[in-house]
């Protein structure tokens, strides 16, 4: 029987394959999108979930009154904890990209050099606890000067894996230290939340001297914190009793602190959190993965609801085969098995080639969302399981919906006469089709909203420039003419004739900031003052001028001001929101006040707010330090015929730091780079919104040919009467129309609550309009009356004599 | 084999009843072949239904081989039909996307027979009708006599005691009628099923043993040949 139902299938499914293929296109459109946002979803769950320890590791951090988190650590806290804490099996630390720098191999002949970002300092532990898969050597660094490489790393320097024992010279803030490899790892899973290219062992800086002048880095200090901590604790140990024994201890040995609290993050909840205001800080987002779970959801079951519109709207021309097959003797269930084979066969080919889809357009989504999926990050936990269910329970229940109609035409009104036959739920499929317009009209406003915001983000005035700007990335080897080398080099690019300004700064605009600290005040501080926090940058003498940010009252700093460094010249310039947040007023009075830091330090200007980082925040106090700065020089420059203008800028930073590798950016993109996620977002709803009106385009031109099959007659008649093409294609569009513009009303107020909700994650935003919400509508109704008036003309133009004596 | 006793169908509309069968008797015997005449409207195809079981009368009383329709539920109803009944149409109602061949077995799937019997049947009546040829064909490939005998193949297929054809040859040309009545006949004769048929043909309704002539939802008359 089952082979029965198969072959008639196939044989229905070919004969109205027009049907079939604008059914089967909606599916395939579906899942294809379902599966690749399973995959992002998939992707994103099972993020750290390769660690064994996985149940058992928590990250620590600082839980401050203000409800703000902090999660760099004194690294001194580490240690101590361990020994008086029970339930601690072990801490490990890791000081993130501390020790980024350039790393050197001797080969004999020459010397290969490579510029490392991800160089982090760890506890001899680290490779077992977090159980990252170590291929050469014991997998500890316990040992001072020791390093491990993962596996691209080692292949990099090596051309193999073979790499233990091997010597390297690091160089950076520390100075020049050899290490010994004694490990290679595999590299970290690109869903791994804990990320290095280098390790270099912690033990290393407990030696002064190669710390270089670096104290605060200092492994045993309480001081400085710039270090994660994470614990591995017994199988059921109590967190929040851990919790408040490393309060205790960290009151004990810090007495100043009795108001911070330690709080134990589980690695379970490092990257998705598990509930919205969540108090600790996670690498992914709940509410992106949600709202692209959402948005799988709804694509999909657009996809089913088209199916059931269009199956019940052909049904009219199954009916009589229906009623056959009921004369015959077909019982209700057995008609229903057929018709449920046949939703089988379609579903079962259209995810057959949603999948060839997917396989084709994998390396594109890839690249588009900068990570690595495929088909095989469903294959964990849960999710090829609860895919499969989700798809066979939405196939029974739109495939039985239909069958259930079909099933349920009464045969002799079937056989005698379509005239009699009325197909039921009309006005269900009505509703469907504003069930997908709501949900297309949302995707479309959503769209028109977040790309305003960008572009929004895009032309605010920063209060500084960023086009024409080239950043080069100062020199890592530290040596004691390095001051003079970045000296001529400035000299040197300045003489350039296409260079019009040059700055030397520490950190840059759209990158960050050198340091964040409190304890700063004005000199009748009042109680609290000194909680507040302000944003460091070093800076030259030539920074505002090169980044057109303004002075508006004082001076920026001098040169004489540079040359002792900020420790001994102990001068500042501040921004308006750092003037604010000090209490002093907005006027040139302010202009040789000293601000209280450990010691005195003298206001010499005050500079216009300018957003340092993206629109996402709000501008923050800073506080700019003068000095001999070599973190970055931004070159303030015409951008034509680049490339020239590249080499000659490379030839004289090669001359002057040898052995450097040269790397630069363009400021307009690293600040851009700040709106990835955003850019990403739009996109993804670009694509959902496409594919939403594009499945539910299917579903009206289902119900428009249906309904111009359904009313050909009067159709015909009307024609003969003596009605115009014009009137006939108005008599069959207007109903549609109306469906339109219900969804329009019914889709904008929940447009318009999501989309609110998400602008206030903004500190700088734009106000919804009302033109967003007409032009989605009027896009949806363009689309709409696209589709139905094909289907209407067509009605329309047919020949009445043929139509009606068919009938 | 069969018993009508005052059976009535009506339809409602706009309050008032519209009669399209009033009190109607009938008794049809086993291997009896009747022909029902009447103008168009009279109510011919709704008495034919009714006797089919495909459609219930809104009064009376119905027996079909000693049972009483008018108590039996859905289910004992088309079991009945099933097993007892074989329905030949004017418009043939074959299945387009079924060959000749599937569209006769389709009655015995629906009884689950075995497969090997299927084919049995199937061949011995494809063999009977002189279709062999065109077993693999679709129902488009095939004139309006030849899907006709496979409409009459199919209802024949799990041996009905009783054919109930409405104007089955309305949609053929004189020839094809003929043959078509000529095969009722001999089913009737030889195999002893029974016949009942409506039909516009006043030389097709010679063929049966009697002539049953509707009127207004009323048997106007009663003729045995
Ligand atoms: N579902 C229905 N609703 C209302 N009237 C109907 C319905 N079905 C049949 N009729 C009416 O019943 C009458 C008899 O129909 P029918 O039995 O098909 O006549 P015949 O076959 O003799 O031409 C016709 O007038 C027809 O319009
Ligand atoms: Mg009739």
């Amino acid at each position: 029987m089952f082979k029965n139902h198969l072959k008639i299938a196939f044989r229905s499914l070919w004969r109205n394959r027009a049907f079939s293929a604008i059914n089967m296109f909606g599916l395939i459109l579906g899942f294809t999108v379902f599966i690749f946002i399973a995959e992002y979803v998939a992707y994103e769950w099972n993020a750290n979930r390769f660690h064994q320890n996985f149940n058992q590791l928590s990250r620590l951090s600082f839980l401050y009154k203000t409800g703000e988190s902090n999660y760099y650590l004194p690294p001194g806290l580490g240690p101590t904890l361990k020994s008086n804490v029970p339930g601690i099996k072990q801490v490990v630390r890791i000081g993130e990209n501390v020790g980024s720098g350039v790393l050197s191999i001797n080969t004999g002949a020459s010397k290969n050099v490579f510029r490392e970002e991800r160089v982090s300092f760890v506890d001899g532990q680290f490779l077992k606890v977090f159980t990252f898969p170590v291929l050469q050597g014991n997998g500890l660094l316990n040992e001072p000067q020791t390093m491990a490489l993962s596996k691209t790393t080692a292949i990099k320097y090596f051309g193999n894996v073979n790499a233990v024992g091997k010597v390297i010279q690091v160089n950076n803030q520390f100075g020049n230290t050899d290490y010994t490899v004694t490990s290679v790892y595999q590299d970290m899973p690109q869903n791994s939340d804990i990320q290095a290219d280098v390790l270099l062992s912690y033990k290393t800086l407990e030696s002064a001297a190669l710390r270089n002048g670096n104290d605060w880095a200092d492994p045993t200090g309480l001081g400085s914190e710039y270090s994660y901590l994470y614990i591995l604790t017994n199988e059921n140990a109590n967190l929040s009793q851990i919790s408040a024994q490393a309060t205790n201890l960290w009151h004990k040995l810090k007495p100043d602190s009795k108001n911070d609290h330690v709080g134990l993050q589980p690695f379970q909840n490092l990257h998705i959190a598990p509930g919205f205001s969540y108090q600790f800080q996670t690498y992914g987002s709940l509410l992106l993965l949600i709202a692209f779970l959402s948005v799988a959801m709804l694509i999909i079951v657009i996809a089913w609801v088209n199916y059931i519109n269009l199956s019940t709207a052909q049904a009219l021309n199954r009916a009589r085969e229906v009623g056959v097959r009921k004369v015959l003797g077909a019982s209700r269930g057995q008609l229903t098995l057929q018709y449920l084979t046949e939703t089988f066969v379609l579903t079962t080919i259209s995810l057959g080639v949603a999948m060839l889809m997917v396989l084709m357009l994998q390396a594109a989504y890839n690249s588009f969302l900068e990570k690595q999926l495929s088909l095989a990050v469903l294959n964990a936990g849960w999710f090829w399981l609860g895919g499969a269910t989700l798809i066979i329970s939405g196939t029974l229940l739109a495939g039985g919906y239909v069958s259930w109609v079909l099933s349920s035409f009464n045969p002799l009104k079937t056989i005698r006469s379509k005239a009699f036959l009325k197909v039921g739920g009309l006005s269900l499929r009505r509703g469907l089709v504003v069930f997908q317009f709501v949900t297309s009209i949302i995707f479309i406003i959503a769209t028109i909203v977040l790309y305003e915001q960008l572009q929004y983000m895009q032309n605010q005035d920063l209060g500084m420039k960023v086009e024409q700007r080239l950043a080069v990335t100062g020199p890592s080897i530290i040596n004691s003419s390095q001051r003079d080398n970045s000296i001529a080099f400035e000299n040197e690019v300045r003489q350039l004739p296409f260079v019009k300004q040059l700055s030397a700064s520490n950190n840059i605009p759209g990158q960050g900031y050198n340091f964040s600290t409190a304890g700063i005040t004005k000199s009748n501080a009042n109680p609290g003052d000194d909680k507040k926090s302000y944003a460091m940058l070093i800076v030259d003498d030539q920074f505002f001028k090169t980044y057109d940010i303004n002075i508006k009252y004082g001076t920026g700093f001098t040169l004489p001001m540079l040359a002792h460094g900020w420790t001994k010249t102990k001068k500042v310039v501040l921004n308006e929101a750092a003037v604010r947040q000090l209490g002093y007023n907005d006027n040139n009075a302010i202009i040789g006040q000293k601000i209280k830091w450990n010691n005195d330090f003298e206001i010499v200007g005050v500079v216009k707010d300018y957003h340092h980082l993206g629109l996402h925040e709000q501008i923050k106090p800073m506080i700019f330090l003068p000095a001999v700065a070599d973190g970055f020089f931004t070159l303030k420059m015409e951008t034509a015929n680049m490339s020239t203008k590249m080499e000659q800028i490379r030839s004289l930073y090669q001359k002057n730091f040898p052995g450097e590798p040269f790397s630069y950016s363009f400021l307009d993109e690293v600040y851009d780079k700040q709106y990835k996620t955003e850019y990403q977002l739009g996109k993804i709803f670009i694509a959902a919104a496409f594919t939403a009106v594009l499945i539910a385009c299917m579903g009206l031109l289902g119900l428009a040919m249906f309904a111009a099959r359904r009313r050909i007659k009067e159709i015909g008649i009307r024609k003969i009467l003596g009605a115009n093409v014009f009137s006939l294609v108005n008599l069959i569009s207007a109903d549609f129309l109306k469906l339109v513009v219900v969804a329009l009303v019914v889709a904008s107020p929940i447009a318009w609550y999501i989309m609110h909700r998400w602008l206030e994650g903004f500190a700088y935003r734009i106000t919804m309009q009302w033109w967003m919400f007409a032009s989605a509508g009027l896009m949806a109704l363009f689309i709409a009356f696209a589709t139905v008036s094909i289907q209407a003309i067509k009605a329309a133009v047919s020949n009445p004599v043929k139509s009606l004596r068919s009938e | 084999m069969l018993s009508l006793k005052q059976i009535s169908k009506y339809y409602s509309s706009g309050g008032a009843k519209t009669y399209v069968l009033n009190r109607v008797d009938l008794d049809v015997d086993q291997g009896e072949f009747v022909s029902i005449m009447g103008p168009s409207g009279s109510g011919k195809s709704t008495l034919l239904n009714i006797i089919g079981m495909l459609d219930q009368p809104s009064e009376g009383y119905q027996y079909f081989l000693n049972e009483p329709v008018h108590q039996l539920k859905d289910k004992q109803r088309s079991a009945l039909y099933k097993q007892n009944i074989g329905f030949v149409f004017q418009a043939y109602h074959l299945i387009d996307e079924l060959t000749v061949y599937e569209n006769i077995e389709t009655p015995l799937l629906y009884q689950d027979v075995k497969s090997a019997e299927r084919k049995a049947l199937v061949a011995d009546i494809l063999d009977r009708f002189n279709i062999v040829g065109k077993k693999d064909l679709f129902p488009e490939q095939l004139s309006g006599g030849q899907q006709q005998l496979v409409g009459i193949a199919r209802a024949l297929i799990s041996k009905p005691k009783l054919i109930l054809a409405d104007e089955p040859t309305g949609n053929l040309n004189s020839k094809q009628g003929e043959e078509i009545m000529e095969l009722f006949k001999k089913l009737n004769k030889e195999d002893g099923v029974t016949v009942i048929q409506v039909t516009h043909s006043e030389k097709n309704a010679q063929y049966g043993s009697r002539i049953i002539n509707l009127l207004d939802g009323k048997i106007d008359s009663s003729i045995i040949l």
